[in-house]
C-alpha cells in the first residue's frame, strides 16, 4: 500500500505537538529561578539599572564617584527607563526568562505592593535588613514600613514624603478667610459658606483615576490616625477613623469646599488652579516639583506651604504618600555592588541634601532633617519661604504607610464607593462596609 | 494498480514506472506543503502553543514567579463567583451592543452620505471621518478626559452657557461612564468601518438602481431592497469583526476612566489586564481568557453562520 502524501491537518498536527512540547518545556523549565553565578566582590560594576523617573537617572549618575569612593566597586549604570507600573511585570517576566533582570532597581510604592504576593519579593529582591542595621534608629522607620514584608526590607525608600498643604495666601485674603486656622472642619465650614456664591474649594480629591482616588482618601486617612491595611497586611477600613474621615470629605465635596477633579495631575486640577477655584492642596512634599509648579508656573510667588490643619476628632499633624524604593534583585553577579551602590548612594547625609535640593526628595535619615545647609534652602516659588522649617516641624510625627499584596484590588473595589459616598448615595459606614464586602469577596480569588 | 489507456482499456503499469510515478507523485504532493509548512510552524509556535499554554494556565495558581500550583478548576469556579466578572461581562455586552447596533448602521449611513451623488469635498470628508482611527488612543482620552470632566470639561461648559444646565458627572456617573465610552469607541471606529462599506457601495450596479427607479422605488426603498442586499456580504463581516473588537475593547475604559466608576466600565479584557499585571493572579487571568475566548468563537461561529459569510448566495 502506498503512503499518501501528508494532509495539511497531518502538518497542522505534527507542528502544534512538537512546537507545544519544546514551548510548553521551556516555559516550565523557566518557571523556577536559577542558581546564581559567582559574586563579584570587587573592582568594576557595570550596573544594569531600571527606573521610572529621570531625577534617579541624574542623581544616581552624579553620585557614581561617592559610590566608588564608599566601595570596593567602580560603578557605571547602564540606565533603562520604564513606565513605573511597567517595572514590576517586565522585572517578573525577565526572572521567569532567567535572563535580563536588572542589578539595580526603582519600585513606586503602588508597583511595589505587587511584588508583595507569593514570594515574589523574596524570590527576586535582596533582603536590606542586615546591611541597614547601623541605620536602623536614624532611618525613619515609617518609611521602613511599606517596602518590607515578613520583617524583611526588600527596598530603600527614596523620600520621606509627608503631606503639607499648599495654599495661595492671596486667595486667601481676598475671600476674608484666615489662612492659620487650626482645623480642617473650621476650613470646611469657611469655605462651604463661600462656594455657592464664589466657587471657591480648599483643596481636592481625585475621583477618576482608582488609585487617585484612593490615595487622596488615605492622605486623610492616614493623618486622621487610621490607614487602609494592619501591619500584617489585614484590611482596616471599618474603623472609626475612616469612617470620619469618608464622612469628613464627603460632606466637603458635598458643600463645594472640597473640590473633585479627574486625578490630581492632569487638565482638570490645572484648569482649577490656573482659574483659582481651588486654592490650596492637601499634598506630599514631592508634589510641589510634580504637581504645582508644572501645572501653574506662572502663579510663581503666589503659594505658601504650611502644616496640615488638623481633624478635630484627632490624628496627626501630617500625613504620607507616595515613594520609591530602590533594591538589589538576588542571585546575580553584581547583587552585592547593587546592594553597596543603594546603600552608600542613599544613607550618607550629603546624598540626601543634594536629593533635596535636586529632586524636591526629602532625607529619609532623621538627623538630617536637622542639617542647617536644608534649613537655609528658600524656594522663589513659594515667595522665598523656607520650607524646610514646615518639614522639620512635623517629621516626628510621620505616620506608618502599611501595604498588601491585594492593594490593587483594594483601590479597584473603594474608589467607587468613595465615589457613592462623595455623592451622598452612601454613607460613609454603608459605603466601607460595602468595599470591605467586596473585597473580601475578590482577593478570595 | 492500474492505468488506463486511450480506449479506456486498464493495461497494467510495471513495476520500474510505479517507482518513478510514487516517487513524483510523493515529491509533488508534499511541496506545497513544505512551502506554507513555515506559517503553520509559526502558527503553531505563536497561536496554538499560547492557546494551550494559558489553557493550563488556568488551571493553576501562579504569581509569575515559582512553578505554577495546578489547582483544577478552582479558577473557573471562582469566575463564577466573582461578581467582578460578572460586571465585566455586562459591560462588554453593553459595548458589542453598542459597537453592532449603533457603531455599524452610523458607518453605513455616513458611507452612504459620502457616496451620494455630486457630494463636493468627498475626499476631504473622507480624511475627516478617518483620523480619529490612526489617532493614538492616549491623545483621544486626553482630549475626552478634557471634554467630559465635570468641573472644567468642555461639554458641561457648553452645557451650561447654552441651556444653563448643571454639571454632569460625565465619567463618574455609572451610567453615563458607559454611553461615554461608547460614544468615544463611535466616534473611533465609525471612519474605519465607513470605508469598508463606502468600497461596498461603490460596488453597486447602477443599473440595479435605474431598474428600481423604473419600478418606481423611492430612495428609502431602494437603500432596503437594493442597497442592503448587495452589500450583505461586507456587512457581515463588518458585523463581525465589529463584535469581536468590541468583545475585546480595553483601550477606551482604560484610558478614560481605568474601569471606573468603580468597576461600571470594566471590560473583560480590562478585567484579565488587572488579574495578570496588576494582581499577579496569572492563573485566573488566564481562566478568564479562556472563557472570553470561549464566547467570542462561540458567538463568532453562530454570527457566520447566521449572516452566511463565504457562502455565495
Amino acid at each position: 500500500m502506498t503512503p499518501s502524501p501528508p494532509t495539511r491537518r497531518d502538518l497542522f498536527r505534527w507542528g502544534a505537538a512538537a512546537g507545544g512540547t519544546v514551548a510548553l518545556g521551556a516555559l516550565l523549565s523557566a518557571c523556577s529561578t536559577g542558581p546564581g553565578s559567582t559574586a563579584v566582590t570587587s573592582g568594576a560594576a557595570d550596573l544594569s539599572f531600571w527606573t521610572h523617573d529621570d531625577g534617579y537617572v541624574k542623581f544616581f549618575t552624579e553620585a557614581l564617584p561617592t559610590a566608588d569612593a564608599a566601595t570596593k566597586y567602580q560603578y557605571a549604570l547602564d540606565i533603562t527607563k520604564i513606565a513605573a507600573a511597567d517595572i514590576p511585570t517586565k522585572l517578573i517576566a525577565q526572572a521567569v526568562a532567567n535572563t535580563g533582570t536588572p542589578d539595580v532597581v526603582g519600585l513606586e510604592i503602588g508597583a511595589f505592593a505587587r511584588t508583595l504576593r507569593g514570594d515574589i519579593a523574596k524570590e527576586l529582591l535582596v533582603d536590606l535588613s542586615p546591611s541597614i542595621a547601623d541605620y536602623k534608629d536614624d532611618l525613619i522607620g515609617a518609611r521602613l514600613t511599606p517596602f518590607s514584608k515578613e520583617g524583611k526590607l526588600y527596598a530603600l525608600d527614596s523620600d520621606t514624603p509627608l503631606c503639607v498643604y499648599y495654599y495661595r495666601p492671596d486667595q486667601f485674603k481676598k475671600l476674608g478667610i484666615p489662612d492659620d486656622l487650626a482645623t480642617w472642619e473650621e476650613y470646611e465650614a469657611a469655605f462651604a459658606k463661600l462656594n455657592p456664591s464664589k466657587g471657591v474649594s480648599m483643596h481636592a480629591v481625585a475621583t477618576n483615576d482608582p488609585g487617585g482616588a484612593v490615595q487622596s482618601y488615605q492622605i486623610m486617612l492616614l493623618q486622621r490616625g487610621g490607614d487602609l491595611w494592619d501591619v500584617d497586611g489585614n484590611l482596616t477600613i471599618e474603623t472609626p477613623e475612616a469612617e470620619e474621615t469618608l464622612a469628613f470629605i464627603a460632606k466637603g465635596v458635598q458643600s463645594g469646599a472640597i473640590a473633585t477633579v479627574a486625578d490630581m495631575y492632569g487638565p482638570s486640577l490645572q484648569s482649577g488652579l490656573k482659574s483659582s477655584s481651588i486654592v490650596g492642596v492637601d499634598m506630599p512634599s514631592w508634589y510641589a516639583s510634580y504637581g504645582i509648579k508644572p501645572n501653574v508656573p506662572e502663579q510663581k510667588g503666589t503659594w505658601k506651604v504650611r502644616k496640615l490643619p488638623v481633624f478635630a476628632g484627632g490624628g496627626r499633624t501630617t500625613s504620607v504618600g507616595g515613594g520609591t524604593g530602590f533594591a538589589a534583585i538576588r542571585n546575580k553577579p553584581l547583587s552585592q555592588a547593587g546592594v553597596d551602590l543603594v546603600l552608600s548612594t542613599y544613607l550618607n547625609a550629603d546624598q540626601q541634601v543634594k536629593r533635596y535640593r535636586d529632586l524636591g526628595y526629602l532625607p529619609t535619615l532623621r538627623s538630617v532633617f536637622d542639617d542647617p545647609r536644608l534649613s537655609a534652602i528658600s524656594d522663589p516659588y513659594f515667595d522665598g519661604q523656607r520650607l524646610f522649617g514646615v518639614y522639620k516641624d512635623v517629621i516626628d510625627d510621620v505616620p506608618s504607610q502599611h501595604q498588601s499584596a491585594d492593594t490593587a484590588i483594594l483601590q479597584t473595589v473603594l474608589s467607587g464607593y468613595l465615589l457613592q459616598a462623595y455623592k451622598g448615595q452612601l454613607t460613609a459606614k454603608q459605603a466601607l462596609s460595602a468595599a470591605a464586602d467586596d473585597f473580601r469577596g475578590q482577593a478570595r480569588a | 494498480m492500474s492505468t488506463s489507456t486511450a480506449t479506456g482499456v486498464p493495461v497494467a503499469a510495471s513495476p520500474e514506472s510505479k517507482t518513478r510515478r510514487r516517487k513524483l507523485n510523493t515529491s509533488g504532493g508534499r511541496a506545497p506543503y513544505l512551502f506554507i509548512a513555515p506559517f503553520y510552524v509559526l502558527y503553531g509556535l505563536f497561536m496554538i502553543v499560547p492557546v494551550l499554554a494559558a489553557v493550563y494556565l488556568s488551571l493553576t495558581e501562579w504569581v509569575g514567579l515559582g512553578s505554577p500550583r495546578f489547582i483544577g478548576v478552582t479558577n473557573y469556579v471562582n469566575l463564577v463567583q466573582d461578581t467582578s466578572f460578572g460586571t465585566a461581562l455586562v459591560n462588554s455586552l453593553i459595548y458589542t451592543l453598542i459597537a453592532v447596533f449603533i457603531v455599524v448602521p452610523c458607518s453605513l449611513l455616513v458611507a452612504q452620505a459620502l457616496n451620494a451623488k455630486g457630494l463636493k469635498a468627498r475626499d476631504l470628508f473622507r480624511v475627516a471621518f478617518f483620523i480619529p482611527m490612526v489617532l493614538s488612543p492616549i491623545v483621544i482620552a486626553l482630549i475626552y478626559s478634557l471634554i467630559f470632566d465635570t468641573d472644567y470639561g468642555l461639554l458641561n461648559s457648553a452645557l451650561k452657557a447654552l441651556f444653563g444646565l448643571p454639571n454632569t458627572d460625565w465619567l463618574g456617573d455609572p451610567t453615563l461612564a458607559k454611553l461615554a465610552i461608547g460614544f468615544v469607541l463611535l466616534w473611533r471606529t465609525v471612519g474605519y468601518l465607513t470605508i469598508f462599506f463606502l468600497a461596498a457601495l461603490q460596488a453597486v450596479s447602477p443599473e440595479q438602481y435605474e431598474a428600481a427607479s423604473l419600478d418606481g422605488a423611492g430612495p428609502i426603498r431602494k437603500f432596503f431592497s437594493v442597497t442592503l442586499p448587495e452589500i450583505r456580504p461586507v456587512t457581515s463581516f463588518v458585523v463581525v469583526t465589529s463584535f469581536i473588537s468590541a468583545a475585546q475593547l480595553f483601550d477606551e475604559p482604560y484610558l478614560l476612566t481605568k474601569g471606573g466608576p468603580g468597576e461600571a466600565t470594566l471590560s473583560v479584557a480590562m478585567f484579565i489586564y488587572r488579574a495578570a499585571f496588576e494582581r499577579q493572579q496569572f492563573g485566573y487571568a488566564a481562566a478568564a481568557g479562556v472563557v472570553l475566548f470561549v464566547i467570542v468563537f462561540g458567538v463568532s461561529q453562530i454570527l457566520n453562520r447566521a449572516l452566511a459569510i463565504g457562502r455565495t448566495s
